[in-house]
């Protein structure tokens, strides 16, 4: 657990509460719970090498999570900030930067500086989240060019409960992320893993197409600023035993699932096609 | 037998036998030809005058003398006689002869007058897929032409021990250096890669003669004008050792697909690449390792050049007006690549070279060529980029190509008769190889200068020496050989053209392993820990290429300096180390030590290794720009070649992030030459293929998969590696895909 010098704990705090007006800086200003960064990533951010800077703590408890070593935040992982902007100076390979994790929303503070540094050295920037600080991603949106926002599910509370592994997982500040990231200029990027059993049945697939057409998804996508992606579940990685004992799904599934969605720029990420691949590709 | 013998109503014989009961006369003697007979002792004395006339000409040494010869035809004949045996074979008089030989000091004698050959044991190992050599080359399958081979090689490799001169024979054999394909010392000269368009005005004789195989026109027509190109490199390697290639194949192909259409261009490249993966009988049995330059346009040198085609030099037509075809069939390669074969599985060869160069980053028509090389790194991995923007490769006005194992070669375009070359004129055409490799072993030499810096380079310059004496002597012997029509295929003059290769331009290359480990003893550091470890590793670099710099001046021959490959030195020379210089190669032998030495007693084929040439440790924890940022200074030096590696891993990469990443390396490094390694699971079952190294199909569940991974510079399954290779595998330190 984190130790603070003076802010409260946020890998507790933040559960389930989300914690609207918290500065969400790390224990104090010049450092931030990151334990790992991947130098070069081909594969975090669309079209671009990529450095990607994994904060640590988080919200939820999500038993298919692959990251979850990092889901509490504990001291080992403090880093300073001032290492990871000169690490972003040093990087000579790459043209993005992607903050993921854990949820980069807990610490809201270190994420603007970091954003900042990297933005001035011309690199595109973006966010992995789980959508349920949407006060805090209205505030980053300004300087983000791509916002990856978890879609666990169907929509609702007791789903997200199902798959998140907490009591209130508050789906209604997830719904307010969605619309806000929708509305703005940032490239948005909704992603399912799809785990056979927990949240594979089609109606799950139905309601949530049609949330997102609610929420404006096929006006942005349409214009190329929007897709959504459903990514094999891989239980290999899973965290917990339960998920770990699970079976991946298949390509044909994952087809299913997103032919239900009835939605435009729809892609499929699985081992057995390669990289990400779109709906208008697999019909051809 | 001794009793079929006895009854045999021939005289001779029954007389023979009789008097072996009284024990005066030798056994009557079973000979390798078939046949049975009496025991002569002047037949030893012929054999030992005219067999050791080898030494004069091997050695310059003097052969036996017919008094010397007849004492030890007659101890031997004595020796026989106190054996009191029922029978004698010729190779059992032979081996009592070479006792003898030693005894008297006649060490060299017996050299040449030796038999060579290998224990029964060790043959019926052979057959049985173990035992001799099984992982030395992970290109080999085990079949039946593979057991033929391994058995002849091992024949030929002691032979050639035995005929080069002792003390270079004896380098090899300690582990200084290695001599590389050993087992073609005498009869191959190593790699090629051709100019095409010799055989579309020529025309082809497989043999080289025209007397054994049938010999075909020039082709007129494009699907023959592949079957040309495929069987020119299967030919070509019954004659060398090492990789065949084809430079600028795009290009030299275009004049036969000018009016191709997508769908017959993509027909076309399918064929060429189930041809060179599908003519299973090179060196025993294994596809042609082979390697094609693929350009996306016609480069400057070319422009003007009249076509070469159709068994003409055409006078309206250059291949600037090619430009169209020569892109649309480097998209038809890489797009055939990328579907792989039937089964969904990649082509492992030809390796695609896709050349880098400014134009082709700068003018967005050929982003698509340079995306789908970048999907083809992403799904298979098989992508080589040949990167001709660094101005030492000299790729813009000069002719250059990385091939098979990632050598270099090139021609400076201020070469004399380059340009009648590039005009084709009389037939004069480009013709880039090697002769040979000899790879030096680093580690050895810091060892030797007992940690002392001038001392260090004393013993690179006479370990290079040494190296530098083989190769002169592999260049002679080979040009001998060339001279007589005995490499046929090389040295064929079709219609009074000249020779298809120019023997005399072939590189000699030294090669080295363990730079890393070198400075490592030298300074307590790795090359990626300390910028003294750097700037040793780069001293050395210069100083090595200086000393071949003064090779090239007093021979006139074509000396280059590479990293090798070392699928199989990288290990030889960490376990000759363990054996002799045990206190310090265990502190810097890579792998797993403990495990190697436990087995070092049973098995050469352990799981340790050296870095490969001025690489880093494959497992140091280090950024790939970091990586980078080292490796690359040593490129404009490796003008013989050098790769560096990216370690994918499994994941699935993103095609244009790699691409751009690709553009970055192109265009601001010094990297002549990269590839994107992904391991690959193939499941047997259902075709899935798919990243990682797993044990069963994600999507059938099967465990019949099979792991491929790029070994050195080549993609082969994993289980047919040795075990320092599978060792390296496992340490390698890849870039990580989340």
């Amino acid at each position: 657990m984190s130790v603070g010098c003076g802010n409260r704990s946020i890998g507790s705090g933040g559960r389930g509460r989300g914690g609207g007006g918290d500065s969400g800086g790390g224990v104090c200003e010049d450092e931030v719970y990151a334990p790992e960064i991947t130098y070069l990533s081909l594969c975090d951010y669309p079209g671009e090498p990529a450095i990607v800077i994994f904060f640590s703590g988080c919200n939820y408890r999500c038993g298919y999570c692959q990251n979850w070593k990092i889901r509490e935040q504990e001291r080992p992982h403090l880093a300073r900030i001032d290492r990871i902007e000169r690490i972003l100076e040093g990087g000579k390979m790459v043209t993005a930067c992607k903050v993921t994790g854990g949820e980069p929303l807990l610490q809201l503070g270190a994420l603007m500086r970091i954003a900042r540094k990297a933005k001035s050295l011309g690199y595109k920037f973006g966010i992995d989240t789980n959508g349920s600080f949407p006060e805090r991603l209205s505030a980053m949106l300004p300087m983000l060019d791509l916002v990856s926002i978890d879609v666990k599910t169907a929509l609702n509370e007791p789903e997200y409960t199902k798959v998140t592994g907490v009591d209130h997982p508050m789906v209604s500040r997830v719904v307010e992320s969605i619309r806000a990231a929708l509305a703005s200029c940032a490239f948005v990027d909704l992603r399912m893993v799809v785990i056979p059993g927990v949240n594979d049945r089609l109606e799950i697939a139905r309601s949530i197409g049609e949330d997102l057409g609610r929420l404006g998804y096929r006006e942005k996508a349409s214009a190329g600023g929007a897709c959504f992606t459903l990514a094999e579940f891989v239980p290999e990685n899973a965290g917990s035993r339960e998920y770990a004992a699970m079976r991946n799904p298949s390509v044909d599934e994952l087809v299913k699932l997103a032919e239900a969605l009835q939605l435009p720029n729809v892609r499929i990420t699985h081992r057995a096609l390669g990289h990400c691949v779109s709906m208008e590709k697999i019909r051809s | 037998m001794p009793t079929n013998v006895r009854v045999k109503p021939v005289s001779g014989v029954l007389v023979m036998t009789e008097v072996i009961m009284n024990g005066k006369l030798p056994p009557p003697v079973r000979r390798s030809d078939g046949v049975i007979v009496p025991f002569n002792k002047d037949l030893i004395v012929k054999s030992l005058l005219k067999e050791t006339q080898l030494v004069k000409e091997l050695y310059n040494e003097r052969p036996l003398t017919e008094e010397e010869a007849r004492m030890i035809a007659d101890e031997v004949q004595d020796e026989i006689l106190g054996m009191r045996l029922k029978m004698l074979s010729g190779p059992l008089i032979r081996e009592i002869v070479n006792v003898k030989l030693l005894e008297h000091g006649f060490a060299k004698q017996r050299n040449v007058y030796t038999r060579v050959g290998m224990p029964l044991y060790e043959v019926y190992k052979i057959d049985n897929s173990d035992g001799y050599e099984s992982r030395e080359n992970a290109n080999l399958q085990p079949n039946p032409e593979t057991f033929h081979k391994k058995k002849a090689d091992f024949l030929s490799k002691e032979s050639y021990l035995l005929m080069i001169p002792s003390h270079i024979a004896d380098a090899h054999l300690r582990g200084d250096i290695h001599l590389h394909d050993l087992e073609y010392w005498g009869t191959r000269p190593f790699c090629q890669d051709w100019d095409l368009r010799y055989f579309f005005h020529y025309g082809l004789m497989p043999d080289g003669t025209g007397t054994h195989t049938s010999v075909a026109g020039p082709a007129k027509h494009a699907e023959v004008a592949i079957l040309h190109a495929a069987k020119v490199l299967g030919a070509a390697q019954t004659n060398f050792a090492g990789g065949q290639g084809f430079f600028n194949f795009t290009v030299f192909m275009a004049p036969y697909l000018k009016d191709f259409d997508s769908k017959k261009l993509h027909q076309t490249a399918q064929m060429f690449l189930y041809e060179m993966t599908q003519l299973y009988v090179a060196r025993g049995g294994q596809p042609v390792f082979s390697s094609i330059q693929i350009e996306s346009g016609v480069p400057k040198v070319w422009q003007d050049a009249p076509v070469v085609s159709h068994g003409k030099k055409w006078t309206d037509l250059r291949y600037g007006d090619l430009e169209d075809t020569v892109h649309a069939f480097a998209v038809a390669l890489l797009e055939e690549y990328l579907k792989g074969d039937a089964m969904g599985k990649m082509f492992n060869f030809p390796k695609p070279e896709v050349v880098q160069r400014a134009r082709y980053w700068d003018d967005k028509a050929f982003e698509d060529v340079m995306l789908k090389a970048a999907e083809l790194s992403a799904k298979f991995g098989s992508t080589y980029y040949d990167n001709m923007i660094p101005a030492y490769r000299g790729g813009e006005d000069g002719v250059s190509c990385f091939q098979c194992c990632a050598y270099s070669f090139s021609e400076d375009g201020k070469s004399e008769n380059f340009q009648k070359k590039v005009m084709f004129e009389d037939g004069a055409h480009f013709s880039m190889g090697g002769m040979q490799v000899v790879t030096v072993n680093l580690p050895r030499v810091a060892y030797k200068s007992g940690g002392d810096e001038s001392r260090l380079m004393e013993v690179l310059k006479s370990t290079m020496d040494m190296a530098k004496e083989a190769l002169m002597l592999k260049k002679t012997t080979i040009r001998r050989q060339f001279e007589r029509g005995l490499i046929p295929f090389a040295s064929q003059r079709p219609r009074g053209a000249p020779p298809a290769v120019d023997i005399d331009n072939l590189s000699l290359t030294i090669g080295f392993v363990g730079m890393n480990e070198l400075v490592q003893h030298m300074t307590g550091y790795e090359i990626h820990e300390d910028p003294s470890a750097q700037k040793l590793a780069l001293k050395v670099l210069i100083e090595m290429d200086k000393i071949r710099k003064s090779y090239s001046e007093e021979t006139g021959e074509k000396f280059s300096i590479a990293r090798t490959p070392a699928e199989s030195a990288a290990q030889r020379f960490a376990v000759a180390d363990l054996i002799h210089y045990p206190k310090f190669a265990r502190e810097l032998v890579k792998g797993d030590l403990e495990k190697g030495l436990s087995l070092l007693n049973d098995t050469k084929d352990i799981p340790v290794y050296y870095s490969n040439g001025a690489h880093v440790n494959v497992a140091a924890q280090l950024p790939l720009d970091q990586r980078l940022s080292i490796e690359q200074r040593f490129f404009p030096i490796l003008k013989g070649g050098d790769i560096f590696h990216v370690w994918l891993g499994e994941a699935n990469p993103d095609p244009e992030a790699l691409m751009k990443l690709n553009m970055r390396l192109a265009k601001q490094s010094w990297v002549g030459y990269w590839s994107h390694t992904k391991d690959i699971t193939v499941c047997r079952d259902c075709g899935y293929v798919g990243g990682g190294l797993g044990s069963n199909c994600p999507v059938c569940g099967s465990r019949s998969v099979k792991n491929y991974s790029r070994i050195t510079g080549y993609y082969q399954d994993v289980s047919s590696w040795n075990a320092a290779k599978r060792q390296e595998l496992k340490d390698r330190y890849r870039v990580r895909l989340s």
